[in-house]
């Protein structure tokens, strides 16, 4: 009995060393070298590019066309209401990943975003929190681990290209699967029995064109601009996450440092 | 009589020595922090002027003006090009220079072309330890969030000149260097590919 207990045990806790070992691994990337900085570590490049390719062909043919009609025939105030609308429906992801970064005031001007522009906003049509003085924030939980991980942020494990999703990486696809597992609408359509592909559909269709329609500038000069797209949208990604989990870091620094000398006034 | 006067002039060169020497680098500090702001704000100034007058080939030649004489476009091909610079031969160089600014006059009068009443603010300047300063700035757009534009200037024997833009922390040359280091990786590790691509589009 103590033996199989202890088997067990000794069991599970081999196996979580193998998970976290591979959750190190994913988030740590590649040890060796500044890779990094310079160049982004992609060992799955061959299986990538094909992703590319097809993610490519979808986009030429359907989102991109899709995305410039939204940007050119779509009212302006109604653009900016669908923004809003899924920019609110993102917000309890925020402040769940602002709770886990240790951010708990942050995490409550966002939920409180969030009553007013569901209820006042009528269900965050306007950002009436904005006009209220509360800003608006967006983390996801790919910033929240590249916050905690002891690694420069431009090593966010192997590069990774998700089909029908874009550029990505270890760190940043992870992220991907934590929001959308701990997103509170997703799980609410489980429990209410809703037919939730067509709800899940239509938001994360229309995050696309959203997404896709602010985009369409700074993509068209980076392929125009570019001999090879794929690496140069590569780094491009990398640089960009990098830059946000940075500013991250340096806020979080920032408040430490002010809450070390606070600690040393209340000695004094 | 006269060693005194002797005296009397070189104690007072030595005092105004000595006061140069303590006053002069708080003179020239904030002159050297305030000409890489002020080198920005100009290239800001010039480029809006040269959209809002000019059009098509004139705006692309001028433009190209304003890159040659407030960017280091050499130092920025250059590290662009990474490790591949030193495996190319001197008229390869010379090509691939030219090549690239044509494709960054090309480049930059097209982003420019979207101009729609953006203003640059022009931040904080860090200095770094490396010579290189970093200037931050603001584009503030007239709807939506401002971009965060961040220029890094060299001294060179000609004045300061920029090298590098980031926009939202992605930086022109790095993405460059990403992207001509993966093509050549692609093209049997050789230089001449890359410049013949760049050439061909110049020409198109």
């Amino acid at each position: 009995m103590v033996v199989s207990l202890t088997k067990t045990i000794v069991h599970r806790m081999r196996h979580s060393v193998v998970v976290i070992a591979a959750a190190a691994a994913m988030v740590g990337g590649c040890a060796s070298g500044d890779t990094g900085a310079t160049e982004v570590w992609d060992p799955i490049e061959t299986p990538n590019r094909f992703i590319f390719s097809l993610n490519r062909t979808v986009d030429i043919m359907a989102i991109r066309p899709m995305a410039v009609i939204y940007r050119d025939w779509v009212p302006e105030p109604a653009q900016t209401s669908v923004r809003n609308l899924l920019d609110n429906l993102g917000e309890p992801v925020t402040a769940i990943n602002e709770v886990v970064q240790g951010d708990a005031s942050r995490a409550a001007t966002t939920m409180a975003r969030f009553l007013v522009n569901s209820t006042i906003g009528v269900v965050g049509l306007f950002d009436v929190a904005t006009m209220l003085g509360l800003e608006r924030t967006k983390e996801d939980a790919g910033k929240t681990i590249g916050m905690y991980a002891g690694v420069e942020p431009e090593n966010g494990g192997f590069y990774l290209m998700l089909p029908g999703i874009g550029p990505s990486n270890a760190r940043d696809g992870t992220g991907l699967m934590m929001d959308y597992l701990v997103d509170p609408f997703r799980i609410l359509t489980f429990n209410l029995a809703i037919d939730w592909t067509v709800y899940q559909g239509a938001r994360y269709g229309m995050n696309v064109i959203d997404y896709r329609s602010r985009t369409i500038f700074a993509l068209d000069d980076l392929e125009k601009n570019s001999v090879d797209y794929y690496a140069a949208l590569r780094s491009a990604y990398t640089q960009n996450r990098a830059e946000l989990i940075r500013q991250k870091r340096e806020k979080t620094d920032t408040k430490s440092e002010l809450e070390r000398r606070d600690n040393l006034a209340l000695v004094r | 009589m006269l060693l005194l006067a002797i005296r009397r002039v070189m104690l007072r060169s030595a005092a105004a020595v000595a006061a140069a020497a303590f006053i002069l680098p708080v003179l020239v500090l904030p002159v050297s922090a305030a000409e890489p702001a002020k080198l920005v704000d100009t290239v800001a100034v010039e480029v809006i002027e040269i959209v809002k007058t000019k059009t098509g080939a004139d705006r692309q030649a001028s433009i190209r003006r304003v890159l040659k004489t407030n960017f280091d476009l050499p130092y920025m091909a250059r590290a662009a090009l990474g490790t591949h610079w030193n495996q190319a031969s001197e008229a390869q160089r010379a090509r691939f220079l030219a090549a690239v600014e044509t494709a960054e006059a090309r480049a930059y009068s097209d982003r420019f072309g979207q101009y729609a009443g953006q203003t640059l603010a022009v931040g904080k300047v860090t200095p770094r330890p490396n010579g290189i300063s970093v200037v931050d700035s603001l584009l503030n757009q007239t709807n939506g969030q401002p971009i965060k534009l961040q220029w890094e200037v060299r001294d060179t024997p000609g004045g300061p000149r920029i090298t590098d833009v980031k926009v939202e922390g992605v930086s022109m040359v790095m993405t460059r260097r990403s992207d001509f280091n993966s093509y050549i990786q692609n093209h049997g590790g050789m230089v001449e590919p890359l410049i013949a691509e760049l050439e061909a589009r110049a020409a198109r």
